[in-house]
């Protein structure tokens, strides 16, 4: 337990950085975990395909990473922010042209065969790379994977791949599934898709579709005495709202990825028995973005550009709209994140007088009635928070005489009048920092993508700079020089403001004071859960 | 819910139409031919339209789906093609119809499973939040209505009557919210939500038992709720028969108040609330769609209303689908009941 | 018109026409009390009601002033319900009388037709038209017309029906009106009133499956409505409970108060026309 005391510490100050109001941390961590018990937690949403290799997304995750496991997990204080799981150890070659996985001995499917490097060979190649939907961009390149035993995979790679990204996808593209179920038939159809087969440390049991999932504990884990849970039920509560009822009436111990609503922490903190946890997410944070549809000729003047982000009051976003549980954005990196990260990039400070100034300067004089032009917003209606950022917004704007009309979209209405109709002005998005630039935050910024892909840049921006930039970071196969190439791209995008980034947040969790070892990786909603334990 | 104002206006009709003064027998037999002939076209209308109405929605299935896990354009294109959205509108509604027609309802396109399997591990749930509801308003609406309109214009009449209404006026979304967090929350008393405990392995009596705890409170924020439309036209069917000359008659007799008011004037008033009944049951199932959500019931509103969120046409088409013949069925039932019900067949009642 | 006095022979409509007053009262005065966007932010985030006399009943969420939203929420309110039952009624009345005019073939399209929008939950059938359009004011109130206007066209119809056959009709067809011209012209007027009598369900029921939509996501963020600001306020039900409570209150009493009214109308019609 002395490796986890560390980690807990570490992660303590690693986080403080980006969130500076936190409540309640974690209490009981430090008591020897009890075998036994179920876990009840709240689920808003229901996956139906539940195959991590296929779908990587935090929903199909948060169930399945209990059931399908990685080649590694994020960590606090492995090396390179990983701790291993299917994989022990791992190595890319120089040239960039192959990278080597030393593979886990003893692992057993569920259905008791042996897990072997054929089965990542199968992953990589027939489901990561032609199936999964970030798979696709960051494997594009593997052209095969070599088998020299049961115990060794070797990724082979067409064009050289930086190392640093394949490590950096790790936690959440290299789910492994077992070749000898997906071997036969279409891979889309497999049944195992709605009842996963794995080797993690639970066992997919029962799914009743609009009441719960139910995992159980797979007794033949490779993990030392774990999991330590006999079962896990997730149960579906569709309503905002319920969560922090089921919690309270102690029918649910768990609630994550912000079930309970931001608003109503402060009270359910002081609820005896219950605790408050903003730790556990530093892997999946989320970017509040103003994306900008550079086809108006308004939006196109750098000058309007650069009135807007002096327009946005970063600070009251952050202390009103996610009341506290967030971090001001300085540009497309988060500030929580180790590698890449540069604060040395312009910004744009609230100033409303130098708002108006920059439009006056760039020709668009307010009107009689005070308007100077009229624009369309669509916030994005996935959050309460980008909604509700949507109605900051409009009134901000107002405030520089730029007068928005805000369009409520449901999720595939607006994913289709964003990214393939570009029916937008303005739009308010959430896109992911998965660990590493390349895997889903250059896309938005990135010229000469096809219409329709969504979280990507669909507002018709080029930079020819930029775009050469992007090319080059993802050709560089030396760390440090991808490194900085990575932070003359946060800085030319703070400059030329192709979108605006106002504010980073992540999820909050809130527990029983029973439930143990809780956020003690950065991808702890969506991790194994193999040490996650019940006092009583 | 909108569906406040369906059922008083359907049932004036009701009221007003005259009816054919034939046999009962003779009646609902001509009723049921005529309407299972006229049920067809409506459930065509009901399928073309509904199909329409989602081809026209911004955004596909793909679109919906994607939200959550982002992708490339090979991958969108990939999907599309795989849930047949690469096809043409009006072959996809051939094709929807063709299979129709072997009454099958498809292949949904979120669950990847068949339609009718989906539908019928909710519908069930529905039908026991429905049927318990409408039990609860109607049963309860209408004794409270005999006791109100036993004696009309009192102080209790008019209480009932207000009472009832302000309860009518609240959203369904209010009540239940404010039921859990009183009964859920607070007291404790009942769960917060389900129809059942998760995963708990009962069976028999004890799985009945505990679906009836995790009933009481979205089947009263349900029931009381339509509470008042029974209540009221008990109260007013009741009014009017006082003033009927028969009533006059039998009070004549001397017959005890409280006989009077049972045996004949309340039978009278119940007429017009059996029409009702069959008439509030598709807007029950629109109201079912909030309460369903707010109780995590895992019922048919709560999946229309995901379908329409996921795009998933045929799922959404299924629903809509079975539902209308519910509601057909239900009040084809209704009615045959009534032809056999009602004492006062011809002109007497045209006058009401 | 009727009689003042008569229609406030019951304490019900007193106070229904007390309740609907003060709704018009609200609407009426709202931007001449409240100027300006009631959506701008005017104070601190969540402050509770009674504790700054500027912002009597609080603010919300952003910091936006209750009060200024309730006012302009009663308008919209207002708006939708009156609107929608415009709609439903026109519609409904039309639909009907064609359906019971011409009869034959039209009639029995018309009607099926209308048996196809009864057949659908009319909240389901909102639902999907406003998820499809798209919520704005305009869209939620056809959304709501959609679900309502088969009612008053049963009425209107069963209302021709019982008219087309009266004298005055028939010396119409005689003169050689054109039939359209005896539908709408002499057959229509006569068949209104009993429409018209729904409408205060209509319109109470209409506001009712504003607030339900919203409630649901479905509403416009341009405007305020009660169901807007109840649906804003759920996410912070337990720590503010007065941002939904305040608007609650509001909706309940709005559709309490058509209730009441309309009912006393009708009564009093009922009265009226039994006199004559």
């Amino acid at each position: 337990m002395s490796g986890f005391t560390i980690s807990r510490r570490k992660m303590l100050a690693g986080s403080a950085m980006l969130l500076a109001s936190t409540a309640m941390p974690i209490s009981g961590w430090a008591q020897t975990p009890k075998k036994g018990g179920r876990l009840v937690l709240a689920a808003d949403s229901e996956p139906r395909n539940l195959n991590p290799a296929i779908v990587a997304s935090n929903g199909v995750f948060f169930i399945s990473s209990k059931i399908v496991e990685t080649l590694a997990e994020a960590s606090f204080d492995g090396k390179d922010g990983l701790a291993p799981r299917l994989a022990v150890s791992w190595e890319g070659a120089p040239d960039g042209l192959s990278a080597t996985f030393k593979l886990r001995d003893g692992v057993k499917w569920h259905d008791g065969k042996p897990f072997t490097s054929a089965d990542v060979a199968f992953s990589a190649l027939h489901i990561w790379k032609p199936l999964q939907n970030l798979g696709r961009t960051v494997f594009k390149d593997l052209a095969a994977v070599d088998t020299p035993d049961d115990l060794t995979a070797v990724f082979k790679f067409a064009k050289p791949t930086p190392f640093q990204l394949i490590r950096n996808a790790l936690p959440a593209l290299s789910s492994v599934v077992p070749k000898h179920i997906y071997e036969v038939g279409k891979i889309e159809d497999n049944p195992a898709n709605n009842a996963p087969i794995g080797t993690g440390p639970f066992k997919f049991d029962e799914y009743k579709p609009g009441q719960y999932y139910r995992l159980t504990k797979n007794t033949d884990y490779w993990g030392k005495d774990e999991p330590y849970l006999d079962e896990i039920i997730y149960q579906v509560l569709p309503d905002r709202t319920s969560a922090a009822s089921a919690l309270e009436a102690g029918e649910i111990q768990l609630a994550a990825f912000s079930a309970v609503p931001l608003a109503d922490l402060d009270r359910i903190s002081k609820v005896p028995g219950l605790k408050v946890i903003t730790k556990g997410y530093e892997g999946l944070t989320y970017q509040l973005v103003v994306e900008i549809n550079h086809r108006r000729k308004e939006l196109a003047d750098l000058k309007v550009r650069q009135a807007i982000a002096h327009a946005i009051d970063k600070d009251f976003v952050v202390k009103t709209v996610f009341l506290g549980y967030a971090a001001t954005a300085t540009g497309p990196v988060p500030k929580n994140d180790p590698q890449f990260y540069t604060a040395n990039v312009p910004t744009y400070p609230f100033d409303v007088a130098k708002a108006n100034a920059l439009l006056d300067e760039a020709g668009y004089k307010k009107g009689a009635d005070g308007k100077r032009f009229s624009l369309k917003l669509l916030p994005a209606p996935y959050f309460n928070e980008t909604k509700q950022f949507g109605d900051y917004l409009r009134q901000a704007l107002a405030a520089i005489g730029i007068d928005a009309q805000l369009v409520n979209n449901d999720s595939a209405a607006h994913i289709k009048a964003v990214y393939t109709d570009h029916a937008f002005d303005l739009a308010v998005g959430p896109p992911v920092f998965r660990g590493d630039p390349a895997i889903s935050t250059t896309i938005l910024m990135q010229s000469g993508i096809p219409d329709g892909v969504p979280f990507s840049n669909q507002g018709g921006y080029k930079n020819d700079a930029l775009d050469a930039l992007i090319t080059k970071a993802s050709e560089t196969l030396d760390t440090s020089a991808r490194t900085d190439l990575y932070k003359e791209f946060q800085k030319e995008v703070a400059a030329d403001l192709p979108l605006i980034n106002v504010a980073e947040w992540s999820f909050i969790s809130v527990a029983r004071d029973t439930v143990g070892n809780i956020a003690n990786n950065p991808r702890w909603a969506v991790s194994n859960w193999a040490d996650t334990y019940l006092e009583s | 819910m909108s569906g406040r104002t369906e059922g008083g206006t359907r049932a004036r009709r009701f009221c007003s139409s005259s009816r054919a003064a034939d046999a009962p027998m003779t009646r609902a037999l001509a009723l049921l031919r005529r309407r299972l002939v006229g049920s067809v076209f409506v459930l065509l209308i009901v399928v073309i339209g509904t199909f329409l109405l989602l081809e026209a929605a911004p955004g596909d299935a793909v679109d919906a789906y994607i939200v959550s896990t982002g992708g490339d354009a090979g991958m969108i294109e990939l999907l599309r093609h795989r849930w047949g959205l690469d096809q043409s509108e009006l072959a996809r509604l051939a094709n929807y119809l063709w299979a129709l027609l072997h009454l099958d309802l498809g292949q949904s396109v979120t669950f990847s499973r068949p339609i009718r399997d989906v539908i019928l591990e909710r519908l069930p749930n529905t039908l026991l939040l429905m049927v318990s509801a409408t039990a609860l308003s109607f049963g309860l609406g209408s004794a409270l209505g005999i006791y109100a309109g036993a004696r009309p214009g009192s102080l209790r009449d008019r209480f009932l009557s207000i009472g009832s209404l302000a309860l009518y006026a609240v959203p369904g979304f209010w009540l239940g919210l404010a039921l859990i967090i009183v009964f859920a929350v607070g007291l404790r008393w009942l769960p917060i939500g389900g129809i059942e405990t998760l995963a708990s392995d009962k069976t028999g009596l004890d799985r009945a038992a505990d679906i009836g705890i995790h009933l009481v409170l979205p089947v009263s924020a349900l029931g009381f709720i339509y509470l008042a439309l029974y209540l009221r036209m008990m109260r007013a069917g009741m009014a009017e028969v006082w003033r009927q000359d028969f009533v006059l008659a039998v009070r004549a007799r001397g017959l005890s108040r409280r006989r009077i008011v049972l045996a004949h004037v309340a039978r009278n008033a119940l007429l017009p609330l059996v029409t009702m009944l069959g008439l509030q049951s598709a807007q029950m199932l629109g109201g079912s769609v909030v309460i369903e959500s707010v109780f995590s019931v895992p019922g048919l509103g709560r999946l229309a209303q995901e379908a329409v969120a996921s795009r998933d046409t045929p799922l959404l088409l299924g629903i809509i689908l079975v539902s209308a013949v519910l509601v057909i069925a239900i009040n084809l039932l209704v009615d045959i009941a009534y032809a056999f019900l009602d004492p006062r067949v011809g002109a007497s009642e045209a006058g009401a | 018109m009727i009689p003042l006095r008569r229609f406030l022979h019951t304490p019900e409509a007193i106070a229904g026409a007390i309740l609907l007053t003060a709704l018009f009262a609200m609407a009426l005065s709202a931007s001449l009390l409240f100027p300006g966007d009631p959506q701008a932010i005017a104070g601190p985030a969540l402050l509770p009601p009674f504790q700054d006399w500027s912002l009597p009943l609080g603010t919300d969420r952003l910091g936006r002033d209750v009060l200024a939203e309730l006012f302009h929420g009663a308008r919209t309110s207002l708006a939708v319900g009156l609107a929608a039952a415009a709609a439903a009624l026109a519609v409904g009345a039309v639909v009907g009388t064609l359906a019971g005019f011409a009869g034959g073939l039209v009639d029995e399209m018309l009607m099926r037709t209308t048996d196809a929008f009864q057949t659908v939950p009319s909240f389901l059938l909102a639902l999907a038209f406003v998820s499809v359009v798209g919520p704005s004011l305009g869209v939620v109130v056809i959304a709501i017309a959609l679900g309502t206007w088969t009612g008053p066209a049963r009425v209107a119809r069963a209302e021709v029906l019982s008219i087309r056959e009266r004298d005055y009709v028939a010396s119409a067809r005689a003169v050689g009106m054109h039939p359209l011209e005896i539908a709408f012209r002499e057959v229509l007027p006569n068949a209104l009133p009993p429409v018209l009598a729904m409408s205060s369900v209509i319109v109470a029921a209409a506001i009712l499956t504003e607030a339900a939509l919203s409630f649901l996501g479905l509403g416009d963020p341009n405007r305020v409505t009660w169901g807007g600001m109840i649906s804003e306020g759920r996410a912070v039900l337990r720590t503010a409970p007065f941002l939904s409570i305040v608007p609650g209150i509001a909706l309940v009493l709005t559709v309490l108060g058509i209730y009441l009214a309309g009912e006393g109308i009708v009564e009093t019609t009922a009265v009226r026309r039994g006199l004559s």
